[in-house]
């Protein structure tokens, strides 16, 4: 859960979420405003990288990324 | 995260499908490419009908119409992903084999499917096979292991030390 809570702050809280779902590897994410997004914040909370295109992001956490965005999902 | 215990024995990885296999960094998905999940190949599949089989002893911890992670005894845990974006079908064209949380030795079948549809559809079906988390030390000794060109499902692929 703190590693949720830490994407979801690196990536500009929840008011900044537009979309979330998993992929087996990363979140594909749609945020409102892609400027609010800290990158360096995603990599200390232990992403293995961030692809950005726009306000689609996508950000690998591995395999465990079922759960990290269910916990991402009761925060929201 | 880094939960590995010793391991005492190389990790044989064979290709889940039949086709031509690449250097991963010749995926057409930088997340692969880049190893940002981990080292491995990438294995462009023969058009036409095909199955997807396990490539390790383990077992099926996570399985998704279009990708699959098998964690073999040791605790390693090797990522198979059918195509690129391919999340983005839904399921569709893809027909499930075996169960979560089975217990799969290499070469089981877990999923049948057809690259060409997944062409047809406008996306890559290249499959990405990735030694998930591997250490530095394994990611040099892999890359040198990968057996590229012609594989059929179940040849070697490549070593994970």
């Amino acid at each position: 859960m703190e590693k949720a809570q830490a994407i979801l702050a690196a990536l500009g809280g929840a008011d900044n979420i537009m979309e979330i779902e998993p992929c087996i590897t990363r979140l594909r994410t749609v945020v409102r405003d892609a400027a609010k997004i800290d990158e360096s914040a995603l990599k200390a909370a232990g992403v293995h990288g961030v692809m950005r295109a726009g306000t689609v992001v996508q950000v690998v956490v591995g395999p465990d990324a079922d759960t990290v965005c269910m916990d991402i999902e009761d925060l929201l | 995260m880094n939960t590995r215990i010793v391991r005492a024995r190389p990790l044989p990885v064979v290709a889940p499908v039949t086709g031509r296999a690449i250097a991963l960094a010749d995926v057409p998905d930088a997340v692969f490419a880049q190893n940002m999940v981990g080292p491995g190949a990438a294995i462009d599949p023969a058009r036409g009908p095909g199955v997807v089989v396990s490539p390790v002893s383990g077992i099926l911890v996570k399985l998704k119409p279009h990708a699959f992670v098998v964690t073999a005894e040791d605790g390693r845990g090797v990522l198979v992903h059918l195509g690129i974006d391919t999340v983005n079908l839904d399921g569709g064209g893809f027909v499930l084999l075996a169960e979560e949380g089975s217990v799969v030795p290499a070469g089981t079948p877990v999923i049948r499917w057809n690259p060409a549809e997944v062409e047809a559809a406008g996306l890559s079906p290249v499959c990405p096979v990735i030694a998930l988390d591997a250490d530095l030390t394994a990611v040099r000794a892999l890359a040198g292991s990968v057996a590229l060109g012609a594989v059929s499902a179940g040849d070697r692929l490549f070593t994970w030390a």
